[in-house]
C-alpha cells in the first residue's frame, strides 16, 4: 500500500479546543487543563484509505494572536486546513470567516478546508446554530461536522471527510491541475538522494 | 510510529522547559548592530543561557562578516570558539550516553562551541546606518554542520520577517525533539516543515550512505513534499560539499591532504565567511575517519581571543588550521607555513587549470591569485587518475553531488590504506588472551615501538591497498610525532587497557572465589571483597564492555564471600559497598 504524508493545519480562535481534537484523534485521550500551544506542536497520524495510507503531519497551530503572523508557515504545503469554532462563542465563528479568507488569498490552491463546530457537548450554552454553519460551509465547499474532543464525537470522521476529499496519488498525477501544491523550493530541499 | 514525533516519548514528566533543547542547542542568539556598541546580542534563548561575557563578545564578533567582506543579501556560515576558562564542564558532554556511541568525530567537544551562523544584510534607507543587518546564531557543542545549516535555512528567514514569536515557536519545537541518538532516524519539526535525518553511530561503516532504510517509493513521495515544502531528507548531518570546497586547489589536493594529516599549521584565506568555514570544514573532513585532533576555527578574526596566542611571530605557527577574510591577516601570517587562498567564487562548468605552489614570499598583499602558499614537499605521488576524472566530470558537467561523492571516496580509501598497517600494528600491542590471570593484575600493553612499527610495513604495509607511490616511510615518521596520532594512538590505547580490564573481570569471574576463600586468611579475603569492589565500580563508572551477567555474578560473588566472613565484617564490608 503507498503511503502518502500529507500536511494538515489546524486554525482556530484561542481555546476553541484545537489541541484537544488533535490530542483525541492521534492518542484517544482528553486533558481539560491542556496549556496554551506555543507556535504551533507536531504530531503525525496514520490512517488507511482505500488503496493507500494516509499519514497525517498535523501542525496544531497556537490561537493566541501574538503568533498569528506565523500561520502561513504551517498552512504553506498543507493539503488541508481544518478550522476550528467554538459553537458556543458566536466571535469564534467570527474569526474563522477570516481565517477561510486568509487562506483563499494565500493559501495553497485547492486546499481541502474542514470547518469543526467543537464542544458540540454543551448544547445548551450553544451561540451558533449547526444550521448556519453548515450553510456556511457548503457554501465555501468546505467540510463540516460538530465534534466534541471531551466525549469523541466526530473526531475521526472530521478526518476520514478529510481523506475522501484527497485526490488519490494517481489521479492528481495524471490531472496535473488538481492537486498541485508546488512553490519555489530550495536548493537543499530537493537533494534528495 | 505515530505520536508526538516518532521516537520521542511523549508526556516525559521528569523533562523540564528546555532540557530536550539543551540536547540539541546551548542557546540561539540573535545578534544585531547598535550605532554606538557595534555588535550586541539582541536576544537570546534559552533567557538564561549560560554565557560568558567573554562569551558573548566573541559570538558578537564571530556573527558578522568582516568589514570588507560586503556579503549583500544572505550569508550562512560556521564558526568556533573556545568556551572561557572555569566554566563547569557540562554534564552533557562528561556523562553523555548518546555522545558514547557517536563516531569519533561527530562527538561533543568540551572545551569549545560551534556558531552557526544566517547573516542578512540589506538596504534600509529607514535606519540610520542605511543598512539592515543582523544575524541568528544556533551555539551547540555537536558538529552537526549540515543538519544546523537546514535548520537556520528554514528558521532564519521566517524570523526576519515575522521577528520574535518566531523564535518561541522554534525554541518550544526543539525543545519537543527526541534526544539526538546514534543510529536512530529522527523526525523533527521545525517552523511547519519536517526534517528527517539519520545520526550516525561509530558502528556505521565509513563512507556508506546514511538514509538506506528509505525505499524508492518513498523516495518518490518525498520529492514530491519536498517541493511541497512539507519535509526535507537530509542524506548526511554533518558532511561539507568536498568537492565544490577543494575545486579551487583540485590540483593540489593529495598535498593538502598530508598537511591535514600530518596536523601542519594551515589557514585558509577566502573572500567571505561562508567559503573560509566551508574550506576549513572540508580540510578537517578529509581525513575521515581519522579525527582531526588539533583545533580549527572555520571562521577567525582578529578579535578572537586566541589572536596573539596564534599569530605570535616568537614561537614557530601552532598545529591549527583556521580560515580568516580579513586581508590584514595576509600580513600577520606571512610567516605560517602553508597558506590556501582562495578566490571569488567560480563560475559553474569552469574547468580549473593546472596551477603550480606558489612560493610564500610571492603572499604579501591583498591582490595575491587564489592557490596554494608552501614550500611543502609532499610525500606521495599525485594521484593523476582521481583528478583526470574530477576533471572529466566537471566538462560533462556530472552533477556535484557525484563529484563530491567520487572524491569523498578517494580521501576515504587514502585514509584508509594509510591507517589500516597502523590499525593492524597496534593490535598486535595487546597481550595474549592466556596471559590475563585472574589472580594477577592485568597485563600490561606492549609498548608502541616506531622501528618495529616501519619493518611490518615491509609485509603488510599501504601497498596493499593504494596503487599510489612515494615515500610512505616518511610520512608514517612525520605521522607519528603528530598530534593526530597522539590522539588517535590514545584513544585505541584506552579502548585496549579497557578490554584488558573486561577480559580480567571475566577471569576472576570463572574462579571458584569462595574455594579460594576458604584456602584464605580472613585478611586476605577482606582484600578480595575490597579488590572486587573496586573492579565493580570501574567497571561501572568506564562503562568497561562487559556483559551485564558477569557483572551480576562476580556481584553475587562478592555477597557469596562476605556472608562467609564473621557477623561484624560482614556489616562493615556491606556498608562499603554503597560508598
Amino acid at each position: 500500500m503507498a503511503l502518502r504524508e500529507l500536511k494538515v493545519c489546524l486554525l482556530g480562535d484561542t481555546g476553541v479546543g484545537k489541541s484537544s481534537i488533535v490530542w483525541r484523534f492521534v492518542e484517544d485521550s482528553f486533558d481539560p487543563n491542556i496549556n496554551p500551544t506555543i507556535g504551533a506542536s507536531f504530531m503525525t497520524k496514520t490512517v488507511p484509505h482505500q488503496n493507500e495510507l494516509h499519514k497525517f503531519l498535523i501542525w496544531d497551530t497556537a490561537g493566541q494572536e501574538r503568533f498569528r503572523a506565523l500561520a502561513p508557515m504551517y498552512y504553506r504545503g498543507s493539503t488541508a486546513a481544518i478550522i476550528v469554532y467554538d459553537i458556543t462563542k458566536e466571535e469564534t465563528f467570527l474569526t474563522l470567516k477570516n481565517w477561510v479568507k486568509e487562506l483563499r488569498q494565500h493559501g495553497p490552491p485547492n486546499i481541502v478546508v474542514a470547518i469543526a463546530g467543537n464542544k458540540c457537548d454543551l448544547n445548551d450554552v450553544r451561540e451558533v446554530l449547526e444550521k448556519d454553519a453548515k450553510d456556511y460551509a457548503d457554501s465555501i465547499n468546505a467540510v463540516f461536522v460538530e465534534t466534541s474532543a471531551k466525549n469523541a464525537i466526530n473526531i475521526n470522521e472530521l478526518f476520514i471527510e478529510i481523506s475522501k476529499r484527497i485526490p488519490s496519488a494517481n489521479a492528481g498525477a495524471t490531472s496535473g491541475k488538481g492537486f498541485k501544491l508546488r512553490r519555489q523550493s530550495s536548493e537543499v530541499e530537493r537533494r534528495c538522494c | 510510529m505515530d505520536g508526538i514525533g516518532e521516537e520521542s516519548s511523549p508526556r516525559n514528566p521528569l523533562a523540564l522547559p528546555w532540557d530536550r533543547f539543551s540536547a540539541w542547542l546551548h542557546a540561539i542568539c540573535v545578534v544585531g548592530f547598535d550605532l554606538e556598541l557595534g555588535q550586541t546580542v539582541e536576544a537570546l534563548y534559552p533567557p538564561h543561557a549560560n554565557l560568558t561575557d567573554k562569551e558573548k563578545t566573541s559570538i558578537c564578533y564571530l556573527s558578522f562578516p568582516d568589514s570588507n567582506s560586503g556579503c549583500l543579501g544572505d550569508t550562512q556560515f560556521c564558526f568556533r570558539f573556545r568556551q572561557s576558562t572555569g566554566r563547569r564542564a557540562s554534564l552533557h558532554c562528561a556523562n553523555d550516553l548518546t555522545d558514547r556511541e557517536s563516531p569519533v568525530y561527530l562527538k561533543k567537544d568540551p572545551a569549545c562551541f560551534y556558531g552557526y551562523v544566517y547573516f542578512r544584510q540589506v538596504r534600509d534607507k529607514t535606519l540610520k546606518r542605511g543598512y539592515f543587518q543582523k544575524s541568528l546564531v544556533l551555539i551547540s557543542k555537536l558538529p552537526y554542520i549540515n543538519f544546523f545549516h537546514t535548520v537556520l535555512k528554514q528558521l532564519a528567514p521566517e524570523y526576519f520577517e515575522r521577528s520574535e514569536p518566531c523564535l518561541e515557536a522554534a525554541c518550544s519545537d526543539i525543545d519537543r525533539w527526541p534526544s539526538p541518538v546514534p543510529g536512530k532516524t529522527l523526525t523533527l519539526p521545525i517552523m511547519g516543515v519536517v526534517i528527517k535525518v539519520r545520526i550516525p553511530t561509530r558502528y556505521d561503516k565509513p563512507g556508506t550512505t546514511q538514509m538506506v532504510e528509505l525505499s524508492q517509493q518513498v523516495n518518490e513521495v518525498e520529492r514530491f513534499q519536498s517541493e511541497a515544502q512539507i519535509s526535507v531528507t537530509l542524506p548526511t548531518i554533518h558532511e561539507v560539499d568536498l568537492f565544490r570546497c577543494f575545486s579551487p586547489v583540485l590540483f593540489h589536493i593529495q598535498m593538502v591532504w598530508e598537511l591535514v594529516l600530518l596536523g601542519e599549521p594551515l589557514v585558509v584565506m577566502a573572500p567571505s565567511p561562508s567559503q573560509s568555514s566551508e574550506t576549513v570544514l572540508a580540510l578537517v573532513g578529509c581525513i575521515s575517519p581519522l579525527k582531526y585532533c588539533s583545533d580549527f576555527r572555520p571562521y577567525f578574526t582578529i578579535h578572537d581571543t586566541e589572536f596573539k596566542e596564534y599569530t605570535t611571530r616568537t614561537q614557530a605557527p601552532p598545529s591549527v588550521i583556521f580560515g580568516v577574510t580579513n586581508p590584514f591577516f595576509a600580513k600577520t601570517l606571512q610567516h605560517w607555513p602553508h597558506i590556501i587562498r582562495i578566490g571569488d567564487v567560480k563560475l559553474a562548468g569552469d574547468v580549473p587549470k593546472q596551477v603550480k605552489v606558489k612560493k610564500l614570499k610571492n603572499l604579501k598583499t591583498l591582490d595575491s591569485k587564489p592557490g596554494v602558499y608552501s614550500s611543502y614537499k609532499p610525500y606521495l605521488n599525485r594521484d593523476e587518475e582521481i583528478i583526470k576524472q574530477l576533471q572529466k566530470g566537471v566538462q560533462q558537467r556530472r552533477p556535484t553531488e557525484a563529484q563530491n561523492a567520487i572524491l569523498r571516496r578517494h580521501f576515504l580509501e587514502l585514509t584508509q590504506s594509510f591507517i589500516i598497517p597502523l590499525e593492524r600494528y597496534v593490535a598486535g600491542l595487546m597481550p595474549l588472551l592466556k596471559s590475563v590471570c585472574a589472580w594477577k593484575s592485568p597485563p600490561q600493553l606492549k609498548p608502541f615501538s616506531q622501528e618495529e612499527f616501519m619493518k611490518s610495513l615491509e609485509r603488510a604495509g599501504p601497498q596493499l591497498t593504494s596503487a599510489l607511490k612515494g615515500d610512505w616511510i616518511g610520512l608514517y615518521r612525520h605521522f607519528l610525532r603528530s598530534p593526530n596520532f597522539d590522539g588517535w594512538f590514545r584513544m585505541r590505547r584506552k579502548e585496549m587497557m579497557q578490554k584488558l580490564e573486561a577480559l580480567h573481570l571475566e577471569a576472576l569471574c570463572n574462579e571458584d572465589l569462595l574455594m579460594w576463600v576458604q584456602k584464605h586468611t580472613e585478611v586476605e579475603a577482606v582484600d578480595l571483597v575490597l579488590k572486587l569492589k573496586n573492579k565493580l565500580a570501574q567497571a561501572q563508572r568506564e562503562e568497561l564492555p562487559v556483559k551485564a551477567e558477569t557483572l551480576e555474578k562476580l556481584r553475587n560473588h562478592v555477597c557469596a564471600i562476605i556472608d562467609e566472613l564473621p557477623e561484624d565484617l560482614q556489616g562493615i564490608l556491606l556498608k562499603t559497598a554503597h560508598s
